[in-house]
């Protein structure tokens, strides 16, 4: 490890550090109302205190994410790899899909609710279909970067289509491919905490509502916590990910 | 004269749409005896690549015929003819010799068996002690040596050569030369090299083919009849001289810069 690459991990850490230690004292200064948001003690107190409550909503909420999560990565990585190795349906497909990438999808939320009941079922729905186009297009980028030249090089040395495709078509695109994981297992986050918001009767988010309907401050941060645990422990494993998929990574 | 390992009868190569927007060759007949060195020389874009790649089998030409050891070339036949690129394009996620071994795997040689050979070669380049590095770890020079390790490592008896040394700087390029020249007396392939450079086509060759501009055509065919093995003070000499002068009369008329 280089010194300025310690330095920017130590200025990190700190920076972490420096954030709790905000939400710790600026509540208990007074700058802060406790209303609006409660010590990180406090939070996390009620967070073991009530811990029964908020672990019990956990297997819906990973249920839910895992099924969007396998919707989207799996049909929007496959789809990309499709769209991305074909240029006629990239010319006709993209600007479609940048253009419905701006749509505010959350509006679709209530529908989705009519459709698909107050279950699980319109969470996953809707996770889906917020996290699905970026998912798509993300992976569509890595297939287009792959070079010709390697190609080529298979080809004189004697790769079938399939052994190109195999061989060297499809490590090329692993990058982008994990980089697709990673943005879709993110929104798929958001969209099912979101949806548990606005509309269920079991789950993480629906804890966070209710709590704040209630003005119970710190039972509302401590859902929030928890979603950022979960966030937090996604983005550790997907870099984990990443790193060990660099290689792959051309002109490395 | 035996039976030629390379011949080209009467080839053209035309692209773009109608089949005749771009003539790359035109009507390009070449012998080639097994073992020579042969430099192919032109000006920029008169289809030296082109003509490769029709060796190689990436292409049909789109008229003549293009025979290796008599069987016309349809197809890459990677077990006779070892193809080496401008730059290593090599797979950047595979050891060096992984990516000696890649043409064995593509044959489903047994992992052992090809990582051995891929040793064999990697000595014969100069790069024993490098099978684990990643390309990205390896110079620009290191990268040619794994490319032309990986050209070799299926013994076949045809080494097509396109411009390997264009991307890499002088010095290395010099020492590249005296490598593939050793090698080349160590193994006794046959060698097409195309280059721009008329020193290196001069210095490494038995001879060289002087292509005309679009449509690329044969227009002299020099024997380069410097002694064997070559040195470097002989790119001083009378006689380099006098050959690289002959075939610069013929680029320099058809390149416009």
């Amino acid at each position: 490890m280089t010194w300025p690459e310690r330095h920017r991990r130590a200025s990190q850490a700190a920076l972490y550090l420096g954030l709790l230690a905000a939400w710790e004292i600026l509540p208990r200064t007074g700058l802060v109302p406790r209303l609006f948001v409660p010590p990180l003690s406090e939070a996390l107190a009620t967070l073991v205190a009530d811990r029964r409550e908020y672990l019990g909503s956990l297997p819906t909420t990973f249920g839910e994410i895992a099924l969007s999560y396998l919707i989207v990565c799996g049909g929007g990585i496959l789809l990309g790899q499709l769209v991305g190795s074909s240029a006629v349906a990239q010319r006709m497909l993209l600007p479609v899909l940048r253009s419905a990438y701006a749509v505010p999808l959350v509006v679709l939320y209530p529908v989705m609710m009519v459709w698909f009941g107050l279950g699980s079922a319109s969470k996953i729905a809707f996770a889906s279909i917020y996290a699905f186009v970026p998912t798509m297009l993300t992976a569509v980028a890595g297939v287009g970067a792959l070079s010709p030249a390697l190609a080529e090089t298979a080809r004189a040395f004697g790769a079938t289509r399939a052994q190109q495709i195999l061989y060297v078509a499809l490590p090329a695109s692993l990058p982008s491919i994990v980089a697709a994981l990673r943005l879709g297992g993110a929104l798929v986050i958001v969209g099912v905490i979101v949806a548990q918001m606005l509309g269920a009767a079991e789950g993480l988010g629906f804890l966070i509502t209710r709590h704040r309907t209630l003005l119970n401050s710190p039972g509302v941060y401590a859902g929030i916590v928890l979603v950022l645990l979960i966030t937090g422990l996604h983005e550790i494993l997907l870099r984990g990910l990443e790193r060990k998929v660099a290689a792959y990574r051309q002109g490395a | 004269m035996s039976r030629p390992l390379v011949a080209l009868r009467e080839v053209s190569q035309r692209f773009g749409a109608d089949g005749g927007a771009v003539t790359a060759l035109e009507a390009v007949s070449l012998e080639i005896p097994d073992g020579q060195f042969v430099a192919v020389v032109g000006p920029s874009g008169c289809g030296k690549s082109t003509l490769l790649s029709l060796i190689a089998g990436l292409r049909p030409p789109s008229s003549g015929t293009v025979l290796c050891d008599g069987e016309p070339i349809t197809a890459p036949m990677p077990r006779k003819v070892g193809m080496i690129f401008q730059e290593a394009n090599l797979l950047p996620w595979l050891s060096a010799a992984d990516n000696v071994a890649f043409p064995l795997k593509l044959r489903r040689v047994p992992r052992a068996e090809r990582l051995d050979a891929a040793r064999r070669m990697l000595a014969l380049t100069g790069l024993a002690g490098f099978e684990d590095r990643l390309p990205h770890q390896l110079s620009g020079g290191m990268k040619q040596r794994v490319a032309i390790a990986r050209g070799l490592v299926q013994n076949p008896a045809v080494l097509l050569m396109d411009e390997p040394f264009a991307s890499l700087d002088e010095q290395t390029r010099m020492v590249l030369g005296d490598e593939l020249l050793r090698i080349w007396s160590e193994t006794r392939k046959t060698v097409l090299f195309v280059t721009h450079s008329l020193n290196e086509a001069v210095y490494l060759a038995d001879r060289v083919v002087v292509l005309s501009a679009r449509p690329g055509r044969v227009v002299d065919d020099v024997a380069v009849d410097l002694p064997r093995p070559r040195r470097f003070a002989m790119t001083s000499s009378e006689r380099f001289g006098v050959l690289k002068e002959r075939i610069w009369q013929h680029i320099k008329s058809a390149e416009r810069p």
